[in-house]
């Protein structure tokens, strides 16, 4: 301590890695002046696979189980980013049943990622209570997801060119009764969670982002609506068939944790109506295109696709020099520009706030280690 | 327009390339090629005009690196991909002083290509640990794939 010319009075806390607050390995290296914190330095990196390497060694298809486990919370948005990217590569179109199929499974995904941040975030915060009613939701949401797809969290559901299974009535029927059930149940998390006086005092005014930070550090995701800046890719830049559904983005007042809070919970109710609209209008029809190429060796070139995942916009950069296996495969995942924030706001607040602040962002750190 | 407000901006500076991009086929509105020295040049007028840096990355070919940087806006779409090629023994100027959060970005460049980058506050290594040897994202041009 005294060896890095810090002052006597001045001591280093680690928080992590293996910090029940962290969701993951992160270790935040912080400096503190009593409980005051003077600077916080997020080591990542713990859970560095190197998805990116294994891209450049696989051909495309045989990459899709890896998207999969790179957020394995909200992984159906993940498998629909690559899936875009490599269809634009070789000019493939999804038939709309599939595109369709495709939002119901991607929105039941982010509620099942919503659910879980609701729980293990109040828990953070010393509820204990919330996370056993979430659970209980999110279970029924993996059960629909299991029925489809065959998996409850890694999912590789999603094919180029559509997708494999198509919906039966038992699903769609599962799906009316989920939505019916979870928006009965948002009554309850509001009486339990959202006027709860403790839990406001813990997250009210805690962690301020201002618009202008938001820009510097790139935040997407909740994280910059809670700032107040309605931008979510679903609308900005519209893909799938996400523009044909009545749906709003949620957007916070001054930018503080609560805020953060509010805009995750109101997102739930908006897939739940995305979901809704999607099972009345879904057209019939094939779900896989017709002439997908046996061997995918896309000409040489590069392309940008972005989906909002539950964290945030997620890009996946493909570089391709004609071969059967990608040159580069770049994966721009939300929390690691949502993170990169952290030691500016962490900044002179109480070490209590921090895991405030740190559960607010969200992160998911194998997705930032990659 | 945005895209013309970009590129009124970028015009006096010169830029190698500064085009519409086709956006149905590789996502990007506007693709600028810049020199590395340019580049903080660059990333002030997109800072000025809101836009926020989406990604940054590097690749690796045979002569060369070529560092791409992704903006987009929050108020209105507008990717605009800016690839500079950086010669393998050069540095490539910082921009983390304009955007905070390329801070990470360049670290994590550093880390996988081992490019430096100039005037950077704290350049260390983000994934691997502080004291790998290599540098894992650097291909090996005299190997022939097997399956080419």
């Amino acid at each position: 301590m005294l060896e890095r010319g810090l002052e006597e009075k001045t001591y280093v806390l680690n928080l992590g890695p293996q910090h029940p607050s962290t969701h993951g390995v992160l270790r935040v290296e912080l400096e503190m002046e009593g409980e005051f914190i003077t600077k916080a330095d997020p080591d990542i990196g713990y859970g560095h696979r190197g998805h990116e390497h294994m891209a450049e060694n696989r051909t495309y298809p045989q990459f899709l189980p890896n998207m999969g486990r790179v957020d394995y919370l909200h992984a159906l948005a993940y498998n629909q980013g690559y899936c875009m990217a490599v269809e634009k590569l070789i000019g493939l179109t999804v038939p709309e049943r599939g595109e369709y199929i495709r939002v119901i499974t991607a929105e039941l995904n982010r509620i099942t990622s919503h659910l879980l941040w609701v729980g293990a975030y109040l828990l953070d915060l010393g509820a204990f209570t919330p996370i056993l009613y979430s659970f209980d939701d999110r279970e029924n949401a993996l059960d629909l997801l299991d029925y489809l797809t065959g998996s409850r969290l890694t999912y590789c559901f999603y094919r180029f060119g559509g997708v494999p299974v198509d919906i039966d009535d038992d699903f769609t029927e599962g799906c009316r009764k989920f939505i019916q059930r979870l928006r009965h149940r948002f009554a309850d998390y509001d009486d339990l969670v959202t006027k709860n006086v403790i839990f406001i005092h813990r997250t009210r005014d805690v962690g301020f982002i201002t618009q202008e930070q938001c820009i510097k550090y790139g935040l997407t995701g909740p994280m910059l609506r809670g700032s107040g800046i309605p931008f979510d890719i679903r609308k900005s830049e519209p893909y799938s068939v996400y523009p044909q559904f009545d749906f709003e983005i949620p957007i916070g007042e001054q930018g503080d944790v609560l805020d953060r809070y509010l805009v995750r919970v109101r997102e739930m109710e908006q897939s739940l109506r995305i979901i809704e609209q999607a099972l009345d209008q879904i057209p019939q029809g094939p779900i896989m295109a017709e002439k997908v190429p046996k061997r995918i060796k896309p000409a040489a070139g590069e392309v940008y696709t972005a989906v909002e995942s539950a964290r945030g916009e997620f890009g996946c950069f493909v570089v391709s020099a004609g071969d059967p296996k990608p040159y580069r495969i770049k994966l721009r995942v939300p929390s690691f520009g949502n993170l990169s924030i952290l030691p500016e706001i962490a900044v002179d607040t109480l070490v209590a706030d921090l895991v405030a602040i740190l559960g607010s962002i969200d992160v998911v750190v194998p997705e930032i280690d990659r | 327009m945005l895209k013309d407000n970009i590129q009124k901006a970028l015009a006096p500076l010169n830029l190698e390339q500064v085009a519409a991009g086709e956006y149905d086929k590789t996502g990007y509105h506007l693709e600028v090629t810049a020199a590395p020295e340019q580049m903080p040049e660059v990333a002030k007028a997109m800072l000025s005009l809101g836009c926020f840096l989406e990604s940054l990355t590097g690749l690796h070919y045979p002569e060369h690196f070529t560092l791409v940087y992704h903006f987009n806006n929050f108020r209105e779409l507008c990717r605009t991909a800016v690839h500079v090629q950086v010669p393998l023994d050069q540095e490539a100027p910082t921009i983390s002083h304009i955007y905070p959060g390329a801070n990470w970005y360049e670290r994590e460049a550093y880390d996988l290509y081992g490019i430096r980058f100039a005037g950077h506050p704290d350049l260390r290594r983000i994934l691997l640990p502080f004291d790998a040897d290599f540098h894992p994202l650097l291909k090996k041009f005299e190997e022939k794939p097997a399956d080419a």
